[in-house]
């Protein structure tokens, strides 16, 4: 079974060069049926970037394989903002005429925002958006952490925080704009978008744990002083003190929690800031790798500002924001361009995470953690000038989810519900027959994509 | 038919182990006060067998065992009453065993057994002294809360106002400089705007903005729900910062949800912090286009720990803006209470851990905070100075006293010195000082007689907790060397609200209610008596006390007699109809004079009394139980056997009190409900949720209540009273309550033994408590002043051990 884009039993025969003569000896061999037996591990990472796309330097030009049209069909190029997946192409996938049909209240990007991941209307509220009626949170979960749910279900799949919601520059506000993930209706999950914050969250007992096993010399040097000057009466309950330090101490030596990959290390004293950006995307993305080896978790999401984002990428020559950028009509080549640039930063970023991806073995397996990781980008809008939520991008990279990979496809206009119940399909979730709201599932998952 | 208390419980939970005694014997009804200070039952002197041991056994064994030349061992060992008495009968005396026998050697071996002879008598006749003990978990808290709070500015004093600021905004913002419209102090925040606003003539009726800023002061510690219930845009920031992330953030209006919730752990009696945002108008992009007349109310509301859902009541609220406190959240194991009062004179890996999880939990918020308590910048050129000087004043401050240079090189230059950076090595210090036994145990040593051994006995003696700023200084310049200067110390150090929260609690403990007992009542008898009413009555009690230690801001004498001669009753709207008072339906909570003044106090409170009862029935014994035990100071053996209540149903024509007198009246009952029963027939008049009663029904029939009472006390002769009135105007005079009351405000001040501070200090107290009008305050302040300074037993030990300890 080669569905999912594993090494296969077959074809880690083939890469060792054994033939099928020797095959069945090899029955025992522990480590080949521990390959061939260890359930699969699928993770899925949705990265979100802001105010969509400038389509024509976005979408490949013709569907099937990145191939150049006309009867020579050799590698084309992939599309200016693609261009940092280059060395990843043939694990690229591209999703092109899946719509966020979702109507109701609020404006276009409270919706493309707030019925992203959810495929559910928004509840009416008193966000006022940019047009349009207000509205309030997502009255439904999202797709993430319908999977994580059904993950955490199940003994085999159930890990230490079933998801983990990074961000990047998440405004510190709570609203309709800045929260992409709920954990039910009305229960919006908010991004952890200080990179500290987050590696405390995850590796904060243990740093705790190494903190006390460094001053313990310290803590029994004091506690024999004091002893020392106490009357005999008085000793006895230092001594049963002094004990437990001890019975402490050997625990913290005997149950040494090792998370089996190293820590990442990082930078100090990054402040939030819209000029760090670059430095705190890099500190996420370790994070994100790390908690990916550690097993800490199988669904994540990184969200890259909020929607209406309005980063000012300097780093890049650009000094407007994004969002104010995004208005601008198709005609003005110089924001065109400036757009471009600024999607194809975010995409560099993810190319990053890719690679990262690919150059770290997966733990007690074969293979990359990339292997076994889709990342899927997406946006809440398809266009930002027009605030289309037609043709939202959706580009996944990496083979965690069993689908054909290295190519363009083109649907007719579905709705994004279907590809939600291909994503929980996919991840193992397969009883899922309705996600949000149910008139957008008519055909159930979307078909060819494995 | 359900007792409201647990019975085993209630008989158990004050009942010191080391007195129970093993036999049936004569000596079950001790005093408390004389068992606890003068360490030997008072009825060992009438025992028949002291009379034999005198007349055939003192010759060689001497007074109390304690040997003479011809018998140089002390007499004790681990034979039984029976074993002993067996021996006695064929052995002793040596040179006639004919002469004691039988009878004779049974009371004597009693006698011996009881006296000094068993492991259970010599521990109980050892000297007493007070013992090294760790922090109690009350103790931990407020530590750790006062001394990040000391880094912080001091917050609001003990303040009359009530309520919150408010200020009232036009528009959507809370813009202080364009659209502020004017501010004002609200009680509280329960507000129904209807559709056209505060004002129509200052506000637009769909766009306006209110803030309130204050503090709240919670009664007790525990979890306290917040709820806001709107239909608009509001942000609850609560104990923190005001950009910090809020408590309850509702922002965005969506759908149908009108109630958002929000929990913390606080601890009673201190001051924290509020913020209450709330907006009319809609969010987001500034467009009214869709703003349509719309009905407006903001209402903040609390569940408190023993509690029911209610608005946060005036009396909580206070209008300035108090600092941050921090509250530890990890749990800890509850602390040995078995002799009355907690105490940390054991260690258990469960609290070991709890400790450990709560310095990482300290270190973790002081490091979150840093920049501010240590006032320096990430990137500040004297950061590394700056930490140290901190890291040092802060371990200075948990060990209650300077740093040597050897521990401070132990705490703070290792700590620092190979650590990978700043910030590690400011968690490894304070990892360290929070790890110490100089900051988790008090009194090594069990005491010492230096300035700052005693301005710490004072600030955990008065608030559980380290010195303050002020008590430091006293104790750095040499300014507690007087009694005259720790007096003064003790009387400043009571006008804290920690010191209220302190003296509550322990009313609380003392009336045994400190852990807030579930109450229900039979629906059908007492149909009005809902949650919301026990809930209520506790409150009304909680209002009684702060009456009496004068928190409630007015000036006041905090006359002990007041707790039983007080004849007015707390009501609110929700309690008056059901008490026989007249309240408009929302009225707060107010004094009134209920039942003709027949009510005695504490001790006819509704609450007690419901408290104090089953579903259905008054129970006369729960009552005498309290009564005698805790008012008045009586040791009380449990009871042989459990027996369950007679029920009403199967002795239609009995009352109450009949039915209890016949299920007691057997001899072995006898010697304890003898006390027990006259004193809870006393307050018969009040039913099972206090309201007063002439009659009891039986069926049909009434029958007259007998609210006729006695009390034998330790010294003098048996008083008479009836009801609950004359009941609380003798318990008020009573030598034995003024004694009970004081040996337990001792115990939970000093949470050592009181006669470690010598044999007369129970009666100097009591004297002193006497000749000051019974003033509360006055007596925590001469319990206080007496054990700043170490106990003389310990004294003479201090002396024989190095005189720095710590140094």
């Amino acid at each position: 079974m080669t569905r999912f884009a594993r090494l296969s039993r077959r074809d880690l025969l083939r890469t060792l060069g054994v033939g099928a003569g020797v095959l069945p000896f090899l029955g025992n061999l522990p480590s080949l049926a521990a390959a061939a037996g260890a359930p699969e591990k699928r993770r899925l990472v949705v990265v979100f970037s802001p105010d969509g796309v400038v389509k024509k330097n976005f979408w490949p030009a013709i569907p099937g394989p990145f191939l150049t049209p006309g009867p020579v069909r050799v590698p084309a190029e992939l599309p200016p903002i693609l261009q940092p997946f280059e060395p990843f192409r043939d694990r690229l996938l591209t999703l092109q005429g899946v719509h966020d049909k979702v109507g109701g209240d609020g404006d276009r990007h409270m919706r493309g925002m707030g019925c992203l991941l959810t495929g559910i209307e928004l509840f009416p509220g008193n966000i006022q958006g940019g047009g349009e009626t207000p509205a309030g949170w997502s009255s439904g979960l999202s797709i993430d952490q319908e999977i994580k749910s059904h993950l955490q279900a199940r003994p085999e799949t159930a890990t230490r925080f079933g998801s983990l919601e990074f961000g990047v520059l998440v405004p510190n506000r709570a609203d309709t704009w800045t929260r992409m993930v709920y954990a039910g209706p009305n229960k919006p999950v908010a991004p952890i978008d200080d990179p500290y914050q987050m590696f405390a969250k995850l590796y904060g007992q243990m740093k705790d744990r190494e903190s006390m096993q460094s001053v313990l010399d310290e803590l029994h040097e004091d506690l024999a002083k004091v002893a020392g000057a106490l009357p005999a009466e008085d000793r006895r309950i230092l001594e049963e003190h002094t004990a437990l330090v001890r019975d402490f101490e050997q625990e913290l030596a005997t149950h040494k929690e090792t998370v089996g990959h190293p820590v990442p290390v990082l930078e100090q004293g990054i402040v939030e800031q819209n000029d760090q950006m670059p430095k705190i995307s890099r500190m996420q993305i370790e994070l994100v790798v790390s908690s990916l080896a550690a097993d800490f978790a199988r669904v994540m999401t990184l969200q890259f500002t909020n929607s209406v984002g309005q980063p000012h990428m300097k780093w890049l020559g650009v000094d407007e924001g994004q969002h104010e950028l995004s208005h601008e009509p198709n005609t003005n080549e110089a924001a065109q361009e400036k757009l471009t640039k600024i999607n194809t930063w975010y995409a560099g970023e993810i190319a990053h995470l890719v690679k990262r991806l690919a150059e770290t073995p997966e733990p007690g397996g074969s293979g990359s953690l990339l292997d076994n990781t889709t990342i899927l980008w997406t946006n809440e809008l398809g266009e930002g000038n027009s605030h289309s939520l037609d043709d939202i991008p959706w580009v996944m990279i990496g083979n965690g989810l069993g689908f054909q990979m290295g190519r363009a496809l083109q649907f007719p206009g579905v709705p994004h519900n279907r590809l939600h119940l291909s994503l929980a399909h996919a991840m193992g979730h397969t009883s899922l027959v309705r996600f949000g709201n149910p008139d957008y599932c008519g055909d159930g998952p979307l078909t060819g994509l494995a | 038919m359900f007792p409201n208390v647990n019975d085993e419980q209630y008989y158990y939970e004050v009942y010191p182990e080391s007195f129970r005694m093993r036999s049936p014997c004569t000596l079950m009804l001790a005093s408390a006060a004389m068992a606890v200070s003068m360490c030997r039952p008072a009825c060992a002197a009438d025992h028949p067998g002291l009379a034999v041991y005198k007349e055939h056994c003192g010759r060689c064994h001497g007074d109390a065992g304690a040997g003479t030349t011809d018998v140089p061992d002390p007499l004790f060992g681990d034979l039984s009453v029976n074993q002993l008495a067996a021996y006695i009968d064929e052995t002793m005396p040596e040179d006639d065993p004919s002469l004691v026998t039988g009878t004779a050697a049974r009371q004597v071996a009693e006698y011996i057994h009881g006296a000094f002879y068993s492991a259970v008598a010599r521990d109980r006749n050892r000297p007493a002294r007070a013992e090294l003990s760790r922090l109690t978990v009350r103790q931990y808290r407020n530590v750790v809360a006062d001394l990040v709070a000391s880094f912080r500015g001091r917050g609001p004093g003990v303040d009359p106002g009530r309520g919150l600021k408010a200020a009232y905004f036009r528009g959507r913002d809370f813009d202080r400089g364009k659209a502020l419209v004017y501010e004002q102090v609200d009680p509280q925040v329960a507000f129904d705007f209807g559709v056209e606003g505060p004002d129509p003539e200052r506000f637009e009726p769909n766009r306006f903005a209110i803030r309130w800023t204050g503090s709240i002061v919670p009664p007790e510690t525990g979890h306290y729900e917040f709820v806001i219930r709107t239909a608009h845009s509001a942000k609850l920031v609560l104990n923190t910062a005001w950009y910090e992330p809020p408590l309850i953030d509702a922002y965005v209006k969506s759908g149908n949800e009108t109630e958002h919730r929000g929990t913390l752990f606080l601890l009673g009696g201190r001051a924290y912090p509020l913020r209450l945002e709330f907006s009319k108008a809609n969010q987001g992009v500034d467009n009214k286009q869709h703003e349509l007349p719309a009905h407006a109310s903001v209402e903040l509301l609390w569940k408190p720990p023993h509690g029911v859902l209610e608005t946060v009541p005036e009396r909580c609220l206070i209008p300035h803006e108090s600092q941050p406190v921090f509250v530890l959240n990890a749990p800890f194991p509850p602390d040995d209470k078995s002799i009355g009062y907690e105490r940390g004179t054991s260690v258990s890996k469960d609290w070991f851990q709890a400790a450990t999880a709560a310095a990482s939990e300290t270190g973790g918020y002081v490091l979150d905070h840093v920049e501010h308590l240590a006032n320096v910048k990430r990137d500040a050129p004297d950061r590394v100075a700056k930490l140290q000087s901190f890291a040092a004043t802060f371990a200075e401050r948990a060990f209650r006293r300077p740093l040597s240079p050897e521990i401070r090189t132990l705490v703070i230059d290792r700590a620092f010195a190979d650590a990978p950076d700043l910030d590690a090595g400011l968690k490894r210090s304070l990892l360290l000082v929070l790890g110490s036994p100089r900051f988790l145990f008090r009194e090594p040593a069990g005491g010492m007689a230096d300035p700052f051994a005693t301005a710490a006995r004072l600030s955990f003696g008065i608030w559980d907790s380290i010195p303050d700023e002020p008590l430091w200084q006293a104790a750095a310049r040499q300014q507690l060397a007087t009694p005259e200067q720790i007096r003064s110390q003790a009387e400043r150090m009571t006008g804290d609200r920690r010191t209220q929260a302190k003296l509550r609690d322990f009313l609380l403990g003392w009336l045994r209610v400190d852990h807030g007992p579930e109450l229900a009542k039979d629906k059908s008898l007492y149909a009005g008596f809902s949650p919301e009413v026990a809930a209520d009555l506790r409150s009304s009690l909680l209002l009684s006390l702060d009456d009496v230690l004068g928190a409630s801001g007015a000036p006041s004498n905090t006359d002990f007699r007041r707790l039983f001669t007080d004849d007015t009753v707390y009501l609110n709207g929700r309690l008056a109809p059901l008490y026989g008072a007249t309240l408009p339906a929302d009225a707060p909570f107010q004094r009134v004079r209920l039942d003709d003044g027949r009510r005695g106090g504490v001790l006819s409170h509704p609450y007690m009394m419901s408290v104090l009862s089953y579903t259905a029935a008054t129970s006369p014994i729960h009552r005498g139980v309290f009564l005698a035990r805790s008012v008045l100071g009586n040791v009380l053996k449990p009871p042989e056997e459990a027996v369950a209540p007679l029920a009403p149903e199967q002795h239609p024509d009995l009352t109450t009190r009949e039915r209890v007198a016949l299920q007691t009246s057997a001899v072995a009952c006898q010697t304890c409900h003898t006390m027990i029963n006259p004193l809870g027939f006393a307050l018969e008049e009040f039913d099972a949720i206090g309201r007063h009663r002439a009659a009891e029904k039986h069926g049909a029939t009434e029958k007259p209540v007998d609210a006729s009472g006695s009390y034998l006390p330790r010294e003098g002769s048996e008083a008479t009273f009836k009801g609950a009135r004359e009941l609380a105007a003798y318990v008020a005079s009573s030598r034995d309550a003024q004694e009970a009351f004081v040996q337990s405000l001792f115990h939970a001040l000093v949470k050592q033994p009181m006669r470690a501070w010598g044999p007369d200090t129970l009666e100097n107290l009591r004297t002193s408590f006497e000749t000051g009008g019974f003033d509360i305050r006055r007596l925590l302040v001469d319990i206080i002043s007496m054990a700043a300074t170490p106990p003389k037993f310990d004294m003479a030990q201090a002396q024989a051990q190095p005189p720095e300890l710590q140094p």
